[in-house]
Order: C-alpha cells, then structure tokens, then sequence
C-alpha cells in the first residue's frame, strides 16, 4: 500500500499544482508548454513539437474581473479561465489552442486577454461525411503550420506518429484504470479518481502512463474487497471541484465509470490506424461519441449510459450539469427520459467552479444515496 | 420506545418525540434555525411539553440544513427521506409532497410504500420561498399570518415577478406607489410561489395525493394558488412545519427497532 499511496499522491500534487508541473517539464526538457482549452484538442501534434500540452480547464476560484468582459451567462469554466487569463496566470504558456465547439468557446478564442499567442481551430460540426475529414484535416494543417511558426520548430509526420501512439496506449491503460478503479473503490475514491485522470492534463504522457501502470499493477496485486456503499455514474462536463467529490466519499458513493468531458472522454477512443497522421486525427473526431458536443442525431449517449449502468451494476447517475452549458441542458431531457423508462436513478446537481458553498448540493447526494 | 427527530432548518428549529413509532407526544417550533439557540430552545420546549428528558430518549435523528453541524443525534438523515417518512406516516396516500421552507422548495415523489421515488430542488434563489414571502410582507407591512386572509379579499392579483426575490421586491414597491390594493398583490405574491413551486412538480410528474409541507404551507393562500395553478386538489398536512422532524423521530424508532 505505500507504493500506492505514493503514486497516489504524486498525480495528486501534480493535479493540484499544474504551475509546478509546467515548471518541472522546462527544466527537465528546456521546453515549455502549449495550453490546451477544453474540449477535445489533438495534442498530439504539440507533443509532437517537444512542448507540454497543459490542459486548461478553469479553477475553483471567485469572479470580479472576469465579468468585464463576459456575460453572466458563459459557464463557469470561461469565467475562471477569463478571470486566471486576467490575472496573467496563463502568461508562460508559449501558445494556446482553441478548438471552438460551442458558442462560449467561440467568444473566449476571440477575446484572449493573456499575452501568449492564440490558435483556433473549428471540428466539424457535421462530422458523419468524408468531407469532414478533409475539412478537419485542413484546420490541423493550419494549426500546425502556425505552431511551428510560434514554436520556431518543425513538426515532423513521423513524431506526430509517434505521438498519436504514445496517447493511444495513454488512453488505453486510463480506460484500464476505470475498470480497476470501479473494483477497487475502497482504495481509488472519487477523489483520487479524478487526480490521477486529471494529472495527465500536466504530464508528458508516456510519464503518466509509465506511473499508472505501475498503479494498477500495484493495485492489482491486492483483493478487492465487497462494496457495501453505493456505485454511481458521472455524466456531464466535469465533476469539480474536490469539495464536492468528498460529499459522494461521505457518503459511500463510489464512481465504478464516467463519461465526463474532462475525463474519460478524453480517451473514450483511440486515434484510429492510418498512413497519414493529420487524417487518423481528424478521423478521431469523426469516431469519437457520447458528447454533447458531438453532433450525433441519434442521440446515441442516453443509451450508452444506460449500458454503462448496466455493465457496472451501478445504482445511479449523477448528471453533473454544467451551470450554463447549453449542449448539456439540451441532452439532458432526452437521455432522462430514457432513464425513466428503464428504471435507472438519477439526479442532476449544478457545476459552478465559483461555489464556495456545498450544502445544497450536500442534501441532494445525501437524498440520492438514501432514495437509492 | 420513545425516539425523536430534528430537524433545523434555516428559518426554524422543529422536534418531534414519537412513542413506539406512532404516538406523538411532542411537536414543536421555533423560528429561528441553524446556528442559533433554537435547536436548544425547540428541545427543551419539547421536553416540557412532553415531560420527558435526554435520558429518555433511546434514539434520535437529525435532519434539515442544519443537520451535519449537529452533533447530539445518533443519525443524520437528509429531510427529503424525513418529509417523505413523515407524510406517508401522516397521509398513506401520499404520491407528491410540495415542501416549501425558508429557503428552499422540494417537489417529492413517493411510491406506494412511502419511498422516495424522485425528487427536485430549487437552485440558489429565494424566489418562491419563506424569505421571498418574508421580504414581500416587510414591504406591505403585513405579517406572514396576515397574508392568507388578505388574499381572500383580491379581486384581481397583480402580475408579481417569479424570477428574482429582489427584482419582485422592486414591482411590489411599484405596484403599491400606484395604488394597486395589498390584497391584490399579496394574490400576485401567493401566484409567484406557486408558479416557482409548479415548475418543481411539471418536472416531477404531478400525481394525487398532493400534500403540500414547510412552514409556507401554514399559508393557505399559497396552496390555493398551488391548487389552482395545477388544477388539483392540494391538501396542508397537519402540523406542516413538523413533517420533517416527525419523519426523523421515525426513523430513530425503526433504527432502534433494528437494533
């Protein structure tokens, strides 16, 4: 168990302390680091480059500044990004990268008020055709282009090859993760689940492969031991900040799968096998399903929850909404309506990377566990 | 058996002594909630009211907002599964419960056993709760009690906001500079409460027997808007700010049971 705890606690200081992590990479490698907006980024290529891709995903903090220049109705993410970017948190990334799939996004590409350099690019949002791949191909070629330019290097086919393989066995052993995690909740809690997936955001990610391994393979050598709590499902954007993945550690609620945006969504699926490495990118996005984000008019994320449910034997859904997250709130009546036919639980709590107070938020998991 | 329930609130302390799970032989309130001396001022009302002490009690529950900061309960239960306990214990028939305290609103739906199906909760605003009728009374300068009686006298309620406490604090301001009569704008208030109150139970699913709880329910003018509004009969439990403590002292008597 030492080694476990230890690993534990490494992902979790360097997913509480990504300023440091950033910092580590550039004296290990005297190169820094890309920031990479939410949602789904090929970061292959800034890996490709030798730079760090560090995810940015806002931070539990208050807004005043911020509202000068968004509407109180942009989600909390972009509030605290806009709120960081003003107080020049983001200033020593050398660019950052927009990729640009809901209207929030769109605004806050345009209007970046920190001194590094900004990169948009647009998914597709008809993403069933050919074309779209062409399209997308076209946009990671400009996005390319222009980071060589910044970066002052040149990205070769080849690393960007390698890249593509060194994520994929990342988001392999990070699906093999939250199966071990699901049978082992008395060791991986809500929180430490989401450390150890969140530090990857500020890892090289061959280094947070090497140590999850290491994790699993640690874990696995123990007995699982029976569950007597509750087992859950996250759905949504991102299930922050720690305050309230204590409330479901309170209350013997353990996470046995997520399909959260910041989480395993990231590595829901593999960038697919092709000769050229900008077409198997483009190609992911066209694979890629069970988001909000992702134009899918068959709705097909109702249905892959409610097997989620099933194959995990899990009691409920917590849907993690967003405050302000127009693609969440308009997928949410219809995957809840097929929730009610099947049966399944749920309950719907309110993300806001602002709150400072869990109460409210307290009584309604502490209901949930107890209506379960 | 004797066991009892808690439950603190933002607005008011209730308790509840239950003996042998069914005979209440204490229910009583105090207006003033979490963080303040009435949950000690509603125990010891309690005790004298039913003659009992600590000493007596085999189990107890707490519930409400204040729950997690109490430290002399054996359990703490949150006051959705209370208020479910208690109506069912109260009104068997019960399928949905409209429970409006001082600062939140509940819609809850039970099955026939008296569990909690689903359930729905006001987010982070005032409106249609106690503090909105509590700032609406300041402003006509009314008391709560007064409001019920007031409505039966409206001939036509004003349009009130449903939105914002501060934005209808505004228009009631406005309203009353015009000259629009109390009773009309206290129908309007009453109509708010219940539109923001509706919105919960649409979500849910309306199905009878709809009981309505909270202190708010002691203003009989807002179950008739509810009534209206939905169409349906909408009956008061009794004693409706003590469902959740009854609810709680319920469940101390089960869990003793098991014991």
């Amino acid at each position: 168990m030492d080694r476990i705890n230890y690993i534990i606690n490494e992902l979790k200081c360097i997913a509480d302390n990504p300023k440091k992590a950033m910092d580590d990479y550039k004296k290990a490698t005297g190169k820094g680091a890309v920031g990479i907006m939410p949602l789904y980024c090929p970061e292959e290529i800034v890996h490709a480059a030798g730079y760090l891709p560090m995810g940015i995903w806002g931070g539990h903090r208050k807004i005043s500044k911020s509202r000068a220049y968004l509407p109180p109705f942009a989600c909390s993410i972009m509030q605290t990004v806009m709120e960081m970017q003003l107080d020049s948190v983001y200033d020593d990334l050398a660019a950052v990268i927009f990729s640009v799939p809901c209207d929030t996004l769109k605004c806050l590409s345009q209007k970046w008020k920190g001194t590094s350099p900004v990169i948009v690019f647009t998914h597709p949002q008809n993403r069933v055709i050919e074309a779209s791949n062409a399209f997308l191909v076209e946009e990671f070629k400009i996005l390319k282009a222009r980071l060589e330019e910044i970066l002052d290097t040149k990205i070769s086919d080849e690393s960007i090859t390698e890249s593509i393989r060194i994520y994929n066995e990342n988001r392999q052993v990070m699906r093999e993760f939250t199966q071990v995690a699901a049978k082992y909740p008395h060791i991986i809690n809500a929180v430490t689940r989401h450390s150890v997936i969140k530090a990857r955001f500020f890892m090289e990610k061959s280094s947070h492969t090497a140590l999850v391994k290491e994790l699993l393979a640690e874990i696995r050598q123990l007995d699982p031991k029976p569950w007597t709590g509750k087992k859950v499902i996250l759905t949504g954007i991102m299930a922050e900040p720690n305050e309230m993945l204590d409330i479901l550690n309170e209350f013997d609620m353990a996470v046995v799968a997520d399909d959260l945006a910041q989480e395993s969504r990231q590595f829901r699926v593999d960038v697919p096998d092709d000769d050229d490495p900008l077409y198997r990118l483009a190609k992911w996005w066209q694979d890629f399903y069970g988001c909000a984000l992702a134009t899918d008019v068959k709705k097909y994320r109702g249905e892959m929850l409610i097997n989620m449910v099933k194959e995990q034997q899990a009691d409920g859904v917590i849907v993690c909404m967003m405050k302000f997250c127009d693609p969440e709130e308009f997928d949410y009546p219809i995957y809840y309506d097929q929730f009610q036919q099947e049966g399944i639980r749920s309950i719907s709590i309110e993300i806001d990377q602002e709150s400072q107070a869990f109460e409210q938020i307290k009584t309604r998991l502490q209901s949930f566990s107890e209506l379960l | 058996m004797i066991t009892m329930g808690i439950d603190i609130g933002s607005a008011s302390s209730k308790v509840v002594i239950l003996e042998n799970g069914n005979k209440i032989l204490a229910a009583e309130v105090v207006q003033i909630g979490t963080g303040s001396s009435g949950p000690r001022k509603a125990l010891e009302q309690a005790f004298h009211a039913s003659g009992l002490k600590q000493a007596d009690i085999e189990k107890f529950v707490a519930t409400g907002y204040g729950r997690s900061a109490y430290e002399d309960a054996d359990k703490q239960i949150s006051e959705i599964s209370c208020h479910a306990k208690g109506v069912h214990f109260l009104i068997p028939d019960t399928r949905t419960i409209i429970d409006i305290g001082g600062q939140d609103a509940k819609a809850i739906g039970l099955d026939e056993q008296g569990n909690v199906k689903q359930f729905f909760m006001n987010d982070k605003c005032a409106a249609g709760t106690g503090r909105f009728l509590d700032v609406m009374a300041r402003v006509l300068e009314v008391s709560l009690d007064e409001l019920d009686d007031l409505d039966k006298l409206a001939t036509e309620p004003a349009a009130v906001s449903s939105t914002c406490t501060v934005f209808a604090e505004s228009e009631v301001i406005s309203q009353l500079s015009k000259g629009i009569a109390k009773e009309n704008i206290i129908a309007g208030i009453h109509a708010s409460v219940s539109s923001k109150a509706c919105g919960l139970i649409y979500r849910l699913g309306i199905e009878d027997t709809i009981v309505m709880t909270g202190g708010v329910a002691k203003d009989a003018g807002v179950s008739r808007a509810i009534s209206k509004e939905l169409g349906k009969t909408v009956v008061t439990a009794p004693n409706p700010q003590t469902t959740g403590a009854l609810g709680a002292a319920i469940y101390a008597y089960e869990a003793a049971c098991r014991k």
